[in-house]
């Protein structure tokens, strides 16, 4: 939206296309905040980009690219305020400015939140200014292919998911916004939606993936429901204990201890949990009930309100059962600075793209900042492309309806097969399994085994419902063809990273290996099958070295 | 455990059918729905996203209470003490429904219904847009404005809404009257009234001057019980109504 945003104040014709109403999408669950080096909070001293800069490097474990985290954390400052005079409801400190608390992996306090309801209020708020600029919103329209054709993007074809026709849309350019793809893990934060459908459409029309091994897992999630509760939790002072009532951190990390990045925090978690330090069923213990109740109501009323309803657990009194959940694809569309694709006319941002600002982890808070930043730079790219480019080819996109309408029909048509909720479990549960928290050459190799076998049973995969309207079914079809091939992606390029990194930790290669991996993986459909390759990351100011925290 | 479903689909007629499926523990009714999906009727169709209470998915209506069926766990559905709402027209009896044995699902009330449990929404959303729900910064400089805890506190109140529309379908007015504006959008114009850095401020309060506005509420206070976030329109659409007749006074020049 906030592509949306800043095209349309550019004078171009612009229209969302979104497989919910934009309202319902994953960035709403986002709670923790927002970075940008403001200097609200200066129990440490002044904060600067700069700072925001390293840290970030130094929590993606060198694998981002330096120039791209410039742009970020150069423009993070002016990109909340700019937020702020839209209309968010940030909270505030005493003296009315903006509020800030610490994160994982960050120097200085430069966290900014609305309580732990950070996305909602910032997808309202976008949303809202939406409304009163001149732009189309197709809501509950659901892509099912790119129509790539005379070398660019010429549009797309969508289902509209209310009356199940498809229709055809032509653009100069195009973004793919469609977030993160958590849904092939059985234990993930993301929501239902979050099926990969940006990155699968663009490997469909031969563009590459970039870093898809690297997925991160969200140390503290609720227990059973995987429910995120915020890292803003432990910013605020909560802490992490084992059975016997150890901060167990202080083994893992002994300095920034429970805000430490969220890849070592996760492992400290699930290293206890394997070694019969956690909780029964496999779990620890999130302290906040030295917070009080007046600081929990006041920073953290959302984690008190999903730990009461979901875990009848009241944090004020009693410790939050948590453990490690995916949570973010660091991994996405391979794209530029200028969040241009590989195809001219198209375009990514934010989950579903790998610029890379994240590189093998992500700082939390930096997620909700790469949506505005890099949004408002496609936005822009777009804006001046489609000045300069001539008319879509309308032929391409004739021949794509007719292609797609096929296509649905024959998955229509398909009687007694297997249904997709089987294939999604069976597959969620391969990716849990084999390319979770700790990966090793042998379950990889098994894993691939698997997610090909469920590669081939697609074809066979048949809907009870036949009809048009609003057939739920056949949308989960097209996303898990999508995420199969997604799945294949992420275990392919795992496989071949031979080191430990960020958040690909292999128990067979447990160090990190700067000689041959210091670069980006790339992943290409070739004659139908994957293909890895290289890409060299872009250093600059910051120095490779060892992490410590 | 039985569910009772409402089915329909273009061209059929409405109807209910019953499903029995497996509880497990923590389960909601979101999940309870997915599992009657994925493993007897792909044909059921529902509206979901977050799974979590934020994205506003999922509101309908469970026993005859609009709630989120995400944030709605299955124990404790059979034979419920029922909410005490007032009673609204559009919300009436279902014939056949055995609250001693099954859970009632329906979808939520004062929409038209699409297919099963998703209804029409673009009324509930035009209703949003009249209300011009987008802020006007007053003077945007370098920095952000500054704004007190007070302030703060009660603007959240209303941001915290997520438009999940269980208000809407709670209303009893918006059952009788479908121009009223409803508590969501009322609650979103308020908002916008008394946030310090908007140009218009509280002459917005105009907007929403008019018999299907402020004026049509009864305060039976449906829209904050049912709300998942504890919004209270109903305090909203007083605060307004309050502000419009002082600002009426003044201009008859009556002190």
């Amino acid at each position: 939206m906030m592509a949306a945003i800043s095209a349309a104040d550019q004078g171009r014709d612009v229209a969302v296309l979104s497989k919910v109403h934009p309202l319902r999408s994953h960035s709403v669950a986002a709670q923790g905040g927002i970075n940008a080096s403001l200097s609200n909070n200066l129990t440490k001293g002044s904060d600067s980009w700069e700072a925001h800069s390293l840290d970030t490097v130094k929590g993606a474990d060198y694998l981002a690219d330096q120039d791209a985290v410039a742009l970020l954390c150069q423009d993070a400052p002016r990109a909340v305020v700019e937020l702020e005079h839209m209309g968010t409801v940030f909270s505030r400190n005493d003296e009315g400015k903006i509020a800030q608390r610490p994160f994982g992996g960050a120097g200085f306090p430069r966290t900014c939140y609305a309580a732990d309801r950070t996305g909602h209020n910032l997808l309202h708020t976008l949303y809202e200014q939406c409304m009163s600029r001149n732009m189309t919103f197709y809501d509950e329209f659901f892509v099912t292919q790119l129509v790539s054709a005379g070398g660019r993007c010429n549009g797309c074809i969508a289902l509209n998911i209310a009356n199940g026709e498809l229709e055809g849309f032509a653009s100069k350019s195009l973004l793919l916004a469609t977030g993160g793809h958590g849904r092939i893990y059985s234990h993930t934060t993301n929501a239902h939606i979050n099926t990969g459908d940006g990155a699968a459409l663009a490997l469909a029309v031969g563009l590459p993936l970039k870093d898809m091994e690297f997925v991160q897992f969200h140390p503290t999630t609720l227990f059973g429901t995987n429910m995120l509760i915020t890292e803003g939790a432990r910013g605020e002072g909560g802490t992490l204990r084992n059975t016997s009532g150890e901060r167990f951190m202080s083994r893992y990390a002994e300095h920034a201890m429970e805000l430490a990045p969220r890849d070592i925090v996760a492992r400290a978690i699930q290293t206890e949990i394997d070694q019969g330090r956690g909780r029964e069923g496999g779990f620890v213990d999130l302290d906040l009930t030295h917070l009080g109740e007046e600081r929990i109501e006041s920073r953290l009323p959302g984690i008190r309100q999903i730990s009461m309803e979901f875990a009848g657990i009241d944090p004020v009194t009693e410790p939050i059962p948590v453990q490690p959940g995916q949570h973010y694809s660091m991994g996405g569309v391979d794209i530029g600075n200028d969040c241009a694709t590989g195809l001219p006319g198209l375009y990514a941002a934010g989950e579903c793209a790998c610029v890379s600002v994240h590189g093998a982890n992500r700082l939390g808070g930096n997620s909700l900042l790469e949506t505005v930043v890099f949004g408002r730079i496609a936005g822009n790219s777009m804006a001046s492309s489609a000045e300069r480019s001539a008319d879509p080819d309308m032929t391409s996109i004739k021949g794509g309806l007719e292609n797609e309408s096929r296509r649905i029909e024959t998955k229509l048509r398909r009687e007694g097969g297997e249904r997709q909720s089987t294939m999604r479990e069976d597959l969620k549960q391969v990716m849990w399994d084999c390319f979770g928290i700790f990966r090793n050459e042998e379950s990889m190799e098994k894993g691939m085994a698997r997610i090909r076998e469920i590669q081939s049973r697609m074809g066979s995969v048949s809907i009870d419902d036949k009809a048009r309207c609003f057939n739920q079914a056949l949308v989960e079809v097209m996303e898990l063809e999508g995420m199969v091939r997604i799945a294949e992606s992420v275990g392919l390029s795992a496989l071949y990273r031979r080191e430990s990194r960020g958040s690909h930790f292999r128990t067979d290669f447990p160090n990190r290996d700067d000689r041959e991996f210091l670069k980006h993986t790339i992943t290409t459909v070739r004659e139908g099958g994957l293909l890895i390759s290289y890409s060299p990351v872009r250093l600059g100011t910051f120095a490779v070295k060892e992490r410590e925290y | 455990m039985r569910l009772r479903i409402f089915r329909k689909a273009p061209d059929q007629e409405e109807t209910y059918r019953v499903y029995e499926v497996e509880p497990h523990h923590g389960m909601t009714v979101l999940d309870a729905l997915f599992q009657v999906h994925d493993r007897q009727d792909d044909s059921l169709s529902f509206r979901y996203s977050c799974r979590g209470a934020v994205c506003g998915s999922c509101a309908m209506l469970i026993n005859k209470v609009p709630r989120l069926a995400c944030r709605t766990q299955v124990a404790g559905l059979i034979d419920e003490t029922p909410m005490k709402l007032a009673p609204s027209q559009s919300i009436g009896q279902t014939i056949g429904w055995d609250p001693p044995t099954e859970v009632l699902i329906e979808p939520l009330p004062n929409m038209p219904v699409i297919k099963d449990l998703v209804v029409d929404m673009e009324g509930f959303y035009a209703k949003y847009r009249r209300i011009q729900p987008s802020l006007l910064m007053r003077e945007a400089g370098g920095r952000e404005s500054l704004m007190g805890q007070d302030i703060l506190r009660e603007l959240e109140l209303y941001t915290n809404c997520i438009l999940c529309a269980a208000c809407y379908g709670a209303c009893p007015i918006n059952g009788t009257d479908p121009k009223y504006l409803g508590p969501a959008a009322l609650a979103k114009l308020f908002r916008f009234s008394i946030d310090p850095r908007d140009t218009d401020g509280l002459k917005r309060l105009e907007l929403a001057d008019e018999p299907h506005g402020w004026w049509a509420c009864r305060f039976y206070t449906n829209c904050n019980k049912v709300c998942p976030r504890s919004v209270p329109p109903n305090i909203a659409i007083g605060r307004a109504r309050q502000e419009l007749k002082e600002k009426n006074k003044v201009m008859k020049g009556e002190t």
